[in-house]
């Protein structure tokens, strides 16, 4: 018995190293001089290290790159972008939605739609959202992805509050009926605030999939703030052509930079996470 | 009286999501059935599916899709499930860190996962190739090689993805009442028995879960495709969101993009369809409630 733990024990280790290893590897090559980085055998525990691929553009071969602390404009887009997309679609679509699907209309039909909507591939949808955009003008503006965001964020948000206000006690809500309330005021002065965990978890979840979107970005966006709209990830994609030409200190310090608010929301919100990343199948 | 007032109420409250329904579903499905249905020129026709019939292209992103998805959600699948069981029924103590290591990829984005890989698979300064020149193998182009190029973005997908098949079988394994498992020690199951009377009925909620939501992930797959490979090289890492993609962008044909993506509809459509059809999923995510 004792022996089959410590094969476990190492098995574990071995599997951890693995989900480890390449965010080291990122995190160890951010810190690299190029000499460093272009060396064989390649080195696995630097000594020293620099911070200069955060702030140096160009690099050794001539190719002109952004530094990581250049990707300012691309995350002044992706926050605005996902803060307005999920608080619209969270209190103004969701929170309502949820409300009244759990406790009022009841509809299975409703949420089996609910449900298959946080299911659509954002390919499904391409190309009508980008006719749509482009009919409305809004082609490179935050305005155009953040309508476009609600299209995922909304549905998603609906269905993670439905499971939360379905876990508020009826008795509750009977006795603030009781005390005179209308249905609208305990909706907004009871219930909402009791799933309050719930809506810090759509918030987040959603905001960190707004984050890292990629594929709408892209064909919606082509230039950054102030002229345009782009964030995030094409910041980071501009790299992959770089790879070609060996920035590599820089496309890991990017990497490395623009993840740490996702980073830190991930941990703040840890306890939620299990819940909303499953759909709520997982009470956490 | 009071039915009809509880029925206006419910109606008011999710008013706004039935005009997001129409604005955010109906009327870009009216626009992409419109632009499949017609060509350049606006009139109807329906060449953008019969030229489907004989597109070499689309055929082989379909062959990768299939390939895809089956080796990406096997091992996810074998991997999420093998370290959930091993961490809740072997460790005691140390579980919660390894827990949280396991739990490090969820929080990297896609992209940031694509920029990663192309570090580590580098043939020339990756660590991969590193270690396969140490036992003494010549190095692998893996990105490079048309038949291993898919494997490749499979493995960095199964990193990305296996986490979240973990996350949901271990929350599973941790419901499973610990009396089941008494009794079973009582009545002198073997291992393997209470693993295959106890364990595995216990958690099929979690496992159907599991498995619907990690199919539907990998299905969505862009990002790592986009980064780490550009659907090269050939057409070898060509899945079908890609294809659309290169077809409606990069070739500006959108009323052929329109039309592949309602075959993309349809087989994420079908899959739902059947998961909801013989599996109990609707009950395990909390639908059937609504009917009481």
């Amino acid at each position: 018995m004792k022996a089959m733990t410590v094969v476990v024990i190492i098995l574990l280790t071995i599997v951890s190293l693995v989900y480890i290893f390449p965010i080291y590897w990122t995190l160890v090559t951010a810190v690299k001089t190029s000499l460093q980085i272009f060396t064989y055998p390649p080195i696995f525990f630097p000594t020293r290290f620099t911070l200069s691929n955060f702030y140096t553009a160009g690099n050794i071969f001539g190719a002109v790159s952004q530094t990581a602390v250049g990707s300012v404009p691309w995350m002044i887009d992706s926050t605005i972008v996902a803060i307005i997309a999920t608080l619209a679609s969270t209190f103004l679509i969701a929170a309502p939605a949820a409300y009244s699907l759990v406790r009022y209309i009841k509809s299975v039909w409703l949420g089996r739609l609910i449900l298959f909507m946080t299911m659509i591939p954002e390919a499904v949808f391409m190309v009508p959202f980008f006719l749509i955009v482009v009919k409305i003008n809004l082609l490179n503006t935050w305005w155009g992805l953040i309508l476009v965001y609600i299209s995922f964020t909304a549905p998603f948000a609906t269905w993670l509050l439905m499971g939360f206000f379905n876990d508020i006690p009826k008795s509750v809500e009977e006795a603030a009926e009781i005390d005179g309330l209308s249905p609208y005021q305990i909706f907004y002065r009871i219930s909402l605030r009791l799933v309050i965990p719930g809506i810090i978890a759509a918030l987040i979840l959603n905001f960190i999939s707004c984050w890292n979107e990629l594929l709408y970005a892209l064909i919606l966006t082509y230039s950054p703030f102030p002229a345009g709209a782009q964030t995030v990830p094409l910041f980071l994609t501009s790299f992959i052509i770089v790879e070609k030409s060996f920035a590599w200190g820089g496309l890991a310090a990017a990497g490395i930079f623009t993840m740490l608010p996702t980073i830190i929301l991930g941990i703040y919100a840890q306890k939620y996470l299990a819940r909303g990343l499953t759909m709520g199948a997982v009470k956490g | 009286m009071r039915v009809n007032r509880a029925f206006r109420v419910g109606l008011i409250l999710a008013l706004p999501i039935i005009i997001y329904f129409l604005i955010f579903f109906i009327y870009p499905l009216i626009t992409l059935f419109q632009s499949a249905f017609t060509n350049t020129a606006g009139a109807y026709t329906l060449a953008n599916f019969t030229n489907m019939l004989t597109d070499r292209v689309l055929k082989i992103s379909l062959e990768n899709t299939a390939f895809y998805f089956f080796g990406s959600v096997a091992l996810e699948y074998s991997v999420g499930f093998g370290v959930a069981f091993l961490l809740y029924n072997y460790l005691g103590r140390l579980r919660s860190i390894f827990r949280t290591i396991i739990f490090l990829p969820l929080m990297v984005s896609p992209v940031v996962i694509g920029l990663m890989w192309l570090l580590l698979l580098n043939t020339n300064y990756g660590p991969i190739d590193y270690m396969i020149r140490l036992l003494g193998l010549p190095p692998v182009n893996w990105l490079g090689n048309l038949s291993l190029a898919m494997p490749s973005l499979i493995i960095a997908n199964g990193w990305e993805y296996s986490p979240f098949v973990f996350l949901i079988i271990y929350a599973g394994l941790q419901m499973v009442p610990q009396q089941l498992y008494e009794a079973a020690s009582v009545d002198g199951l073997t291992r393997f028995q209470t693993f295959r009377y106890i364990t595995l009925p216990s958690i099929r909620a979690s496992m159907i879960i599991a498995f619907l939501l990690n199919s539907i992930g990998v299905l969505k797959g862009f990002d790592l495709v986009y980064v780490l490979t550009n659907g090269g090289p050939g057409y070898s890492t060509y899945i079908l969101s890609f294809y659309e993609y290169v077809v409606g962008f990069s070739f500006f044909e959108t009323h052929y993009a329109a039309a592949l993506a309602i075959l993309f509809l349809i087989v994420i459509g079908a899959f739902v369809f059947v998961m909801l059809k013989f599996t109990s999923v609707e009950e395990y995510l909390g639908l059937r409630r609504l009917k009481e």
